[in-house]
């Protein structure tokens, strides 16, 4: 097996796992076992991998149950894992223990009369997309990597793009098959769209980042798909006019599924590394506005009325894209921002104020970037109030700056009644900062929370709630 | 000259029969036009001069042409009749190359390569050799152009050959020749409200014979539609005298497929 201490994972406990998931199922081969220990987390920042991991492949609830009893009996941490798109090391097994990869749970169901899917943890966001798709409904939440896994999208509450329509995942989720550390199977919630029965356990699963529970199977609610969808791309020559543009259209009764703030500089680069042209060359700041309508006459009325606030607040010409595909190139290069700046950067920061704090927020970053002589890349979902900010690396390392600026970002936005994390969570990267923006009896309480589902701590220990 | 071609990601196509289901996907401006559309757009943008946008199709074909007005064409034409409809290549070639004539004096046509559809690289090629002007195919890159002419690059598989053309002339191009631009909205939504010209088989009567229409034009049949299917390569040894070889090996090619000698086959 080559593993170096060994004390945790002996020989026993890997024949009760082969046991209940079989020989095929369970991996301890250091070169296939490698591949599931980090995620998308910057280096700078990524929590050490323990080497000392087993990694099993279970298919239904019950095998997971079953791990889960034999791991608590033993006391062995157990790591769910999914797509592996995280960026706040989430998922990354900083302890030996055991990984359970959701890849083998793939059932799709769409319920068409409900307009809902019930779908495995391991389906990957692209082929919820594409399932919805073909069955003439629309699943319009984008947080990103279409490689992402639904069970994990679930567990860290996933945002992104196209969330100011229909809310962000937790809007989503009408159902969760969930086993907890101690082994039991709780379905909470159903194919329904009120429910007051007792305290919702299901919204306390989501967003709860693999510590409560792992995600098995969950139930989403889908929308009928718009026939006539645009999205326009509106350029402004500097941050502040962009962003003052948002709450206009928010207010004004147009309905966007998207409102995305990029800057120019960033998606050339973006556009550059996918070989594709960014289709306006023009202004710093550019707004993306994503459409969507039943009618083509309702979605050019309100394309009219968000092209007249912009030009109001200093746009240059709007230019619309209206082909399926040139929407794609549009959206697929906008999600490539962060792949293009990864290798240089320390942290992205996912900071959120209410919408009309925004541009404060921008301002004070760039005095921020100015006093440290630092560029801080940035872009976001602007119709959310939500800022990607990214820290970057100088001649290849981490500056001397990096944490206290980090901490100013997060007391400047707290302080303009904000959040430091609006979508990647909190995972192992922000433990420290999490008592920047809670209280200690708030944070008491999620420790309270964490230890009454699960009172051996084996479930992703130490993310989220620190190592109480 | 462009055409609008159903959304190859979402339309359905039937593998007993080889046909789309033409209602089961909207209509999209097939991306290679919007390629020839670009190419044209520049030539104007650096020479002036006018672009005519030509479709041949259903009446829903008119949202591709107000696409194309709002892209940068000036004028926009759908010839919509059912006398062209069940059209093959050379009878809808025919009907482009008579609205064409009909349109009057013209220095450059620019077509896709192909459409996603038909995916036949005909029609272009054709409607040159009915309107007498030269043409190139599979133009990757517009080197130069000026008043008298154009000069392009072609690429055809293992070579690339520049051609020096005069006007008239038409060229084909594919999607590597440009990225088409996206248009404003404010184009846009002019375009909606434009005007799109509708010709019918009686606006071209003077240049046209109608029997050479839709269907009736039309001679090719489609017996199969099918996906052939690849085959590595195979060795067969044959050892004799060569009488008796010449036999066997015309035997071996009949069994696998590469000689038929049935009249009339369509391949």
């Amino acid at each position: 097996m080559g593993r170096e201490g060994g004390a945790l994972l002996d020989s026993r406990l890997i024949d009760d796992l082969r046991r209940v998931v079989g020989d095929r199922w369970v991996v301890c081969e250091r070169d296939s076992v490698v591949d599931y220990l980090l995620d998308e987390t910057p280096d700078v920042v990524r929590p050490q991998p323990s080497s000392d991991i087993v990694v099993v492949k279970p298919h239904s609830a019950e095998e997971v149950s079953e791990i889960l009893k034999v791991a608590n009996e033993r006391r062995v941490p157990v790591y769910p894992v999914g797509g592996r798109t995280g960026l706040v090391g989430g998922s990354i097994p900083t302890e030996p223990g055991i990984i359970v990869s959701m890849e083998r749970f793939k059932r799709i169901e769409i319920d068409e009369e409900n307009l809902m899917a019930t779908v495995g943890a391991g389906v990957t966001l692209g082929e919820l997309i594409e399932a919805a798709e073909r069955a003439g409904l629309f699943f319009p939440l984008h947080p990103g990597d279409e490689g992402a896994f639904v069970g994990g999208l679930v567990a860290t509450n996933a945002g992104g793009a196209r969330a100011v329509k229909y809310g962000v995942m937790r809007n989503y989720v009408k159902g969760v098959e969930v086993v907890v550390p101690t082994g039991e199977i709780l379905r909470l919630g159903g194919r329904l769209l009120k429910n007051n029965t007792g305290y919702n356990l299901m919204h306390l699963i989501i967003g709860s980042e693999g510590t409560l529970g792992i995600i098995t199977e969950v139930t989403l609610k889908l929308y009928p798909r718009m026939k006539h969808s645009v999205t326009l791309i509106a350029p402004f020559s500097s941050r502040r006019d962009a962003i003052r543009a948002v709450p206009k259209i928010l207010r004004s009764g147009a309905n966007p599924l998207a409102i995305e703030y990029v800057e120019l500089e960033e998606i050339l680069k973006s556009a550059e590394h996918l070989n594709e042209r960014w289709p306006v060359e023009e202004g710093f700041s550019q707004l993306i506005i994503i459409l969507t309508e039943v009618s083509e006459d309702s979605l050019y009325a309100q394309a009219e009325e968000i092209e007249h606030l912009c030009k109001e607040s200093g746009s240059g010409d709007l230019v619309v894209a209206e082909a399926r595909e040139e929407q794609d190139r549009v959206l697929r290069i906008r999600s490539n921002l962060y792949t293009t700046l990864k290798p240089d950067v320390c942290d992205i920061l996912d900071i959120v104020v209410p919408p009309s704090m925004l541009a404060e927020l921008i301002d004070i970053i760039e005095e921020l970037g100015a006093e440290y002589g630092a560029k801080l890349p940035v872009y976001g979902h602007a119709g959310d109030g939500n800022l990607h900010a990214h820290i970057m690396k100088v001649n290849g390392h981490a500056p001397e700056y990096f944490e206290e600026l980090k901490r100013k970002i997060y007391e400047a936005t707290v302080k303009l009644g904000g959040a430091i994390s609006g979508e990647h969570g909190i995972g192992e990267t922000r433990i420290k900062d999490l008592k920047l923006a809670l209280s200690s009896k708030e944070i008491e309480l999620m420790r309270e929370i964490k230890r009454a589902f699960d009172p051996n701590n084996i479930l992703n220990p130490g993310k989220v709630v620190g190592r109480a | 000259m462009v055409k609008q071609v159903p959304d190859i990601e979402r339309v359905r196509f039937d593998l007993e029969t080889g046909r789309l289901d033409r209602s089961s996907a909207e209509g999209v401006t097939n991306p290679f036009d919007l390629n020839a559309l670009e190419v044209g757009v520049q030539i104007k943008e650096r020479l002036g001069g006018r672009i005519t946008a030509i479709s041949m199709g259903p009446p829903k074909a008119e949202s591709t042409l107000r696409d194309c007005l709002a892209r940068g064409a000036d004028r926009a034409i759908l010839l919509t009749d059912r006398r062209f409809a069940g059209a093959d290549t050379l009878a809808t070639s025919y009907t482009l190359a008579c609205a064409i004539r009909e349109l009057g004096r013209f220095d450059l046509i620019v077509c896709g390569e192909k459409t996603l559809d038909g995916d036949t690289a005909q029609v272009g090629p054709e409607v040159a050799e009915l309107l007498g002007v030269p043409h190139v195919s599979y133009v990757e890159e517009v080197v130069a152009f000026t008043h008298e002419g154009i000069t392009v690059k072609s690429d055809i598989g293992r070579f690339h050959y520049i051609y020096e053309l005069r006007y008239p002339c038409l060229i084909t191009v594919t999607k590597n020749v440009n990225i088409p631009r996206l248009p404003t909205l404010r184009d846009k939504i002019l375009a909606r409200k434009a005007r799109v010209e509708v010709w019918d088989a009686e606006r071209l009567s003077r240049v046209a014979e109608p029997d050479r229409f839709g269907l009736k034009g039309s001679p090719t049949t489609v017996v199969k539609v099918f996906s052939p299917l690849s085959s590595g390569r195979r060795g067969v040894i044959l050892e004799g005298d060569a009488e008796e070889l010449a036999d066997r090996l015309l035997n071996v090619l009949r069994e696998v497929g590469a000689l038929k000698m049935e009249r009339g086959n369509v391949d």
